[in-house]
């Protein structure tokens, strides 16, 4: 079976500098390669380049070094205007900060990702619907993100990127914003896409109290990997 | 996306109000400076443009019709003798003075017309005829010369140059330009009437072409004819009248003026308003981005809140300035609100909107993916 993800000593090279472009290296050969329904955490502490390196793997931060698959198209030679079209095709994303529009309700959160598809409007609403019931929240589907909790945001978070019915789904501190039990939730809920519906999770959190929900373990600082963990089942 | 963009501008109502009110403000004085200056101009050539006649004789280098030198009366029948002419007619237009009761004075325009056929003279009457000058002292004074003469009723007396004239009529709608109180008076008495117009001058003729002629043909007999004047058409005329106007006097400059302005001020107001909203759902925008949107999908809805804050604001602009017509009818000026006034306006208010949009287009396309990711 085709891995959703193969990356091959991933670089990331910032230069930058008050007084003259200093080199800075986020992330330093990583390699990784990602599966179908596998659920990956990386831990790792601030600054270890996580974020960087999810932002690479999510295509939506051209990596200076390396290689970088994801269902065999090759990123780095794919040009920055057909970046879109991978990511909408294969990817998405769940944040810490939910990144929900304010002004939409948690149903038209959802659709935008589906109208963004040209999936009919019809077909669109059902599929939205349906996606909210699936994370718990059918009765609040009309609320704004500020008249729902925290717990219930990522919820929204996590239906939207169902919406995008993408093999992969990128989540970053997705419960870092929570409080235990909420989090104990979204992460029961990323296990479950990533075993009832074969996405490929890659999740990147503080949490060690969530470590045994994970397939795989990676562990992370100063910008590379330096170790990891098969979870027994 | 057009959705989205009205939703973020009714979800934040305060700041979709202030940019709206900004908006409004700019396109309203856009609005009433357009419609003024073309007010004034319409003023400065409403005596040509409702005169019968294709085509105007004037002295030479003649730049308005308010400053027009006088002619020799000769040219009229030589005028009269050309190839395609069907009738000419003279005209006065001289400038003198009313005595008031008080003693003080003021300048006035005197238009003296031929009563027998109505040409040159008032087109809309509030009472009296025009024809009503013929033979005697008498005059016709448009309503709006109230303000500056006085009320003014038929069968009052007035001194102009020392001439005792009977206002036998008062026209409605005939304004000038210069402000000065359009007089209506037999072409006989403006003659009479002294000042720089000799017995045996006019000031203009106006010409008639004749059916199968063409206007520019007869225009060019006529300055074949007559010699040491100008012949322009009717419409050559006005617009010479209303440059003059507009470019020597400055007026054409502080009024284009106002409206760069307006429109910078509007453009400002709308795009900080924007590039503030923008920069606020930078986080949306770029997951809308990390979900696969393409760069075009997030400037619609952009462009869309530029395109509703133009709308919105243009209507109700528009409306404002429907009620400001009647308030300035009401002062003796005239704000011109045609159809081709209010697609200029409305066409001004995008481009300003949509301009102000570009800045945080600029802002769009340099989302750093990084912010992503900041809880």
């Amino acid at each position: 079976m085709e891995p959703a993800i193969v990356a091959c000593g991933l670089t990331k090279v910032y230069k930058e500098g008050p007084v003259g472009p200093v080199e800075v290296h986020a992330v330093g050969g990583v390699d990784i390669t990602v599966n179908e329904g596998e659920l990956i955490g990386l831990f790792g502490p601030s600054g270890s380049g996580k974020t960087t390196l999810l932002s690479m793997l999510g295509c939506i931060l051209r990596p200076t070094g390396g290689s970088l698959e994801v269902f065999g198209n090759d990123v780095i030679a794919i040009p920055e205007d057909e970046m879109p079209w991978i990511r909408k095709r294969y990817i998405s994303f769940i944040f810490q900060g939910f990144n929900l529009f304010p002004a939409l309700t948690a149903f038209e959160n959802v659709m935008l990702v589906l109208e963004l598809r040209k999936v009919p409007p019809d077909d669109a609403a059902r599929r939205a619907e349906q996606l909210i019931a699936e994370v718990g929240l059918a009765e609040r589907s009309s609320f704004l993100p500020r008249d729902l909790s925290g717990g219930q945001k990522q919820r929204v978070a996590i239906a939207r990127a169902l919406a995008a019915d993408s093999p992969i789904i990128i989540a970053d501190e997705p419960t870092g914003n929570l409080d235990h039990s909420n989090g104990v939730h979204i992460m029961r809920l990323l296990r479950a896409l990533a075993s009832d519906r074969r996405k490929s999770v890659i999740v990147a959190t503080h949490d060690s109290r969530t470590q045994g929900m994970f397939d795989r373990i990676l562990f992370m600082e100063d910008g590379e990997i330096f170790g990891q963990k098969e979870m027994v089942k | 996306m057009f959705h989205i963009a009205l939703r973020i501008l009714t979800y934040d109502k305060v700041r979709s109000l202030i940019t709206l009110l900004g908006v409004v403000f700019a396109v309203t004085l856009i609005f009433s400076q357009i419609g003024i200056y073309l007010g004034l101009m319409q003023a400065s050539s409403v005596l040509i443009d409702n005169t019968p006649g294709d085509i105007w004789v004037t002295s030479k280098n003649s730049r308005n019709f308010d400053f027009a030198h006088p002619i020799p009366e000769y040219m009229y029948y030589h005028a009269l003798g050309t190839p395609g002419v069907e009738w000419a007619e003279k005209l006065i237009v001289a400038w003198n003075v009313i005595q008031q009761k008080d003693g003080s004075t003021e300048q006035i325009e005197v238009i003296g017309f031929n009563p027998d056929t109505g040409i040159g003279g008032p087109w809309r009457m509030k009472a009296g005829e025009p024809g009503a000058v013929k033979n005697g002292n008498f005059a016709i004074v448009d309503e709006s010369a109230t303000r500056r003469l006085g009320k003014i009723g038929i069968g009052d007396y007035k001194d102009v140059n020392r001439k005792r004239i009977q206002i036998v009529g008062i026209s409605e709608g005939v304004r000038s330009f210069t402000t000065a109180p359009l007089v209506f008076t037999s072409y006989n008495l403006a003659q009479r009437l002294g000042g720089y117009i000799s017995p045996d001058s006019t000031v203009f003729i106006i010409v008639k072409k004749l059916p199968g002629y063409s206007v520019r043909e007869v225009v060019a007999s006529l300055q074949q004819r007559l010699s040491g004047v100008d012949v322009f058409t009717k419409e050559d005329f006005s617009f010479r009248t209303r440059m003059y106007w507009t470019i020597e006097t400055g007026v054409g400059f502080s009024f284009l003026l106002t409206i760069i302005i307006s429109f910078l001020v509007g453009m400002l107001i709308v795009g900080q308003t924007i590039y503030n909203s923008t920069v606020e759902h930078l986080k949306e925008f770029g997951t809308m981005k990390a979900l696969g949107a393409e760069n075009r999908d997030i400037y619609q809805i952009i462009f869309a809140q530029a395109i509703l804050n133009a709308l919105i604001g243009y209507v109700a602009s528009l409306v404002i300035t429907l009620v400001s017509v009647k308030l300035y009818d009401m002062t003796g000026m005239t704000m011109v609100v045609s159809w081709q006034v209010n697609l200029m306006t409305l066409v001004l208010t995008m481009v300003m909107c949509l301009l102000a949009a570009v800045i945080s287009i600029r802002k769009i396309r340099r989302i750093d993916p990084a912010i992503l990711f900041r809880g």
